[in-house]
């Protein structure tokens, strides 16, 4: 022992560290922070149907060894032999664990019983016998069904206490599995006996399903709070963070560049392009040359050598990018090469946090420098009613997270023209952005002609005048201030301000019927 | 699943000499392993499904009864009734119906992970689960 005077120089014994088990699924380490705590009696709860079983196996999939296995221990609940049958359906599942790292265990006749002392001591003997890292027990909550009664009661409690200490005291890592409502969570001891509840359920809105989980708690580290979405496809279940994307953005550079949106005309409007980092709106109603400006960006991106990705929800890739090659801008030969990502984002009751995901993986895969997403309306629309309520708020990550990481965004929104004013989107979302571009018809001459105009660029000055544009063999092209005089051309019926008569009438940029 | 079953059972026959007794080797050594998988009352299903497809090929079958715990009950009356070629052949066709639906069920791979373990000594690589290998009149 150190005198008292050596007490100041002594070294502090550490702290002990929880190593922590990888899920195996996608996300959900993240969502845990880093993973489940190494020893720890955790429960995975929910409805029927909403993925438990398949959470468990993809676990016991990921963390299944020769030397120290996982047992799983299946009670009265779904038959393994069917159990088996459904979940080799999944990519995870490999048959050459299932019998040396990954044992399956059926407890159902001591269970019948209605004895949890023989249950207790079959899963002792089993976990003596094969020193598992992992068990699992599923249904539990079948198991515990068969004590009714205050004296169940406490024999459930008893029976709860005395695996815990065992398993704890074996060195494994615990997971109960059962079907379990919300209303029962604060009768049951069992929530509070375990280190930690993953909470798992559907959320049904009108024709759409959500699979939704909430760690609801976790003992001796932090979690992301809230609801996160949750998928199950082939390749087993997959976890998305209500926070994906945030984590890793980055405080802009304070030196940006210029980007050239690749029609010369409106990078003067922009005062010499568009600030790296940037999100853009490109607002205008249909037909006004929305998404033909947001390829000509990215056209422009890869002709420098920046990579982007194109996330794209209401046409059809081919006829996207034909359509962009006819401009002359060769996207397909960018996409062929690696240089250029087209997600095409059209299943329905997506979330958002899926589509950033499947955004944040294209930008990785190809180093963009520059994203679009066209449109937002598509967007929305793809999304699953219960998430269309959230999507401002989803928007704004999404876009913080990508410009964050110095990507510049380039989004297109649809708005109705009306003639008394000039909206910028419905879904008042400028606040999210730092450049907004308005295209819009207005009435000249017998003429329904385009305009473009830049309403707002947080990081410095801008043209402020309302051009005229084309839409031809080489895009949007913006042409020369117009000669004549007009005002109130952003309500988009415009009043001659010079006298008539003293003007000469101009050439209509383009030729009018029957010219 | 016949070639299989003959392999199994041929592997479980008691050495000349040393007796003859009225089990059904193989699908004893089983039990206790897909007991432990799908519980006795599992495995007590899967047998007796088994059994009421292998009596339509093997009449004699009839006598033989499934009761708790997946145990053949039957063999031991019935065996004197029989000759040896057609108790062997009994076990055979059952214990072929019984990993036959084991690879409806689970497919082959986890069926041969399954028997594996309980005869390291034999080689499965050319195990056939075909639906000709299953038909003995296609044979």
């Amino acid at each position: 022992m150190p005198k008292s005077g050596e007490r100041g120089q002594r070294h502090k014994p550490a702290k002990v560290v929880l190593a922590k088990l990888s899920t195996g699924v996608r996300g959900l380490d993240d969502i845990l922070g880093g993973g489940i705590p190494e020893f720890s009696f955790n429960l995975i709860g929910g409805s029927p149907g909403c993925g438990k079983t398949t959470l468990v196996h993809q676990l016991a999939f990921a963390n299944a060894t020769a030397e120290r296995p996982v047992l799983y221990f299946t009670v009265l609940g779904e038959p393994s032999i069917k159990m088996l049958r459904y979940q080799q359906q999944f990519s995870f599942y490999d048959p050459a664990q299932v019998g040396d790292a990954l044992r399956f265990i059926n407890l159902s006749e001591a269970a019948l019983k209605n004895d949890l002392t023989a249950v207790l001591q079959e899963i002792v003997t089993q976990v003596t016998a094969a020193n598992p890292a992992v068990v699992v027990i599923d249904s539990f909550r079948s198991l515990a069904r068969r004590a009714t009664g205050e004296a169940g009661q406490v024999e459930v409690q008893a029976f709860v206490h005395h695996l815990s200490q065992f398993l704890v005291n074996s060195e494994v890592t615990t997971f109960l599995v059962g079907e379990y409502v919300p209303d029962e969570i604060p009768d049951n001891p069992l929530f509070t006996m375990v280190d930690s509840i993953l909470w798992l359920s559907q959320v049904t809105e009108r024709n759409s399903v959500v699979r939704k989980l909430q760690v609801l708690k976790l003992r001796g580290q932090a979690s992301v709070p809230g609801l996160h979405t949750i998928r199950i496809t082939d390749e087993g279940l997959q976890a998305f963070s209500r926070t994906l994307g945030l984590e890793t953005a980055a405080p802009r550079p304070r030196q940006r560049r210029r980007l050239s949106m690749g029609i010369p005309e409106l990078d003067k409007m922009l005062g010499g392009g568009v600030l790296e980092g940037d999100s853009v709106l490109v607002a205008g109603p249909s037909g006004t040359g929305k998404s033909a400006l947001a390829t000509q960006f990215i056209g422009e991106g890869l002709r420098r050598g920046e990579p982007g990705v194109m996330a794209i929800f209401e046409e059809r890739p081919d006829g996207y990018l034909h359509r962009a090659d006819a401009f002359g801008l060769q996207l397909k030969a960018a996409e062929a090469d690696g240089t250029l990502t087209v997600l095409y984002l059209r299943p329905l009751d997506l979330s958002v946090d899926e589509t950033m995901l499947a955004i944040l993986d294209a930008i990785k895969k190809v180093s963009a420098k520059r994203v679009i997403i066209d449109s937002l309306v598509g967007f929305e629309m793809a999304l699953a009613p219960s998430f269309r309520a959230d999507f401002r708020e989803s928007l704004y990550r999404m876009i913080g997270a990508l410009t964050g990481a110095g990507i510049t965004i380039l989004s297109t929104a649809e708005v109705e023209d009306n003639f008394t004013s000039l909206q910028f989107t419905h879904y008042a979302v400028s606040f999210l952005t730092d450049d907004i571009i308005r295209l819009r018809y207005v009435e000249i001459d017998g003429q329904l002609r385009k305009t473009i105009v830049v309403i707002k660029m947080r990081g410095g000055n801008h043209s402020k005048d309302i051009r005229e544009y084309i839409i031809n063999d080489q895009g949007v092209v913006v042409i020369a201030p117009r000669t004549t005089d007009y005002s109130q051309l952003s309500t988009g019926l415009p009043v001659r301000t010079g006298p008539r008569r003293s003007q000469e009438d101009e050439i209509p940029p383009e030729p009018k019927a029957g010219e | 699943m016949r070639d299989l079953a003959s392999l199994l059972k041929a592997s479980e026959t008691p050495a000349a000499g040393a007796g003859d007794p009225a089990t059904f080797g193989a699908i004893e050594k089983l039990r206790p392993h897909l007991s432990m998988l799908m519980g006795r009352s599992g495995f007590e299903a899967l047998v007796a499904r088994a059994l009421v497809l292998a009596v339509a090929e093997v009449p004699w079958l009839t006598a033989v009864r499934v009761v708790a715990d997946g145990e053949l009950e039957g063999l031991a009356l019935a065996k004197p009734a029989t000759n040896a070629a057609e108790f062997a052949r009994g076990e055979v066709v059952l214990l072929a119906q019984l990993l036959g639906l084991l690879e409806a069920f689970i497919g082959p791979a986890l069926t041969l992970r399954i028997v594996n373990p309980l005869w390291p000594q034999l080689s499965f690589d050319g195990a056939d689960f075909s639906t000709a290998a299953n038909d003995e009149e296609a044979k």
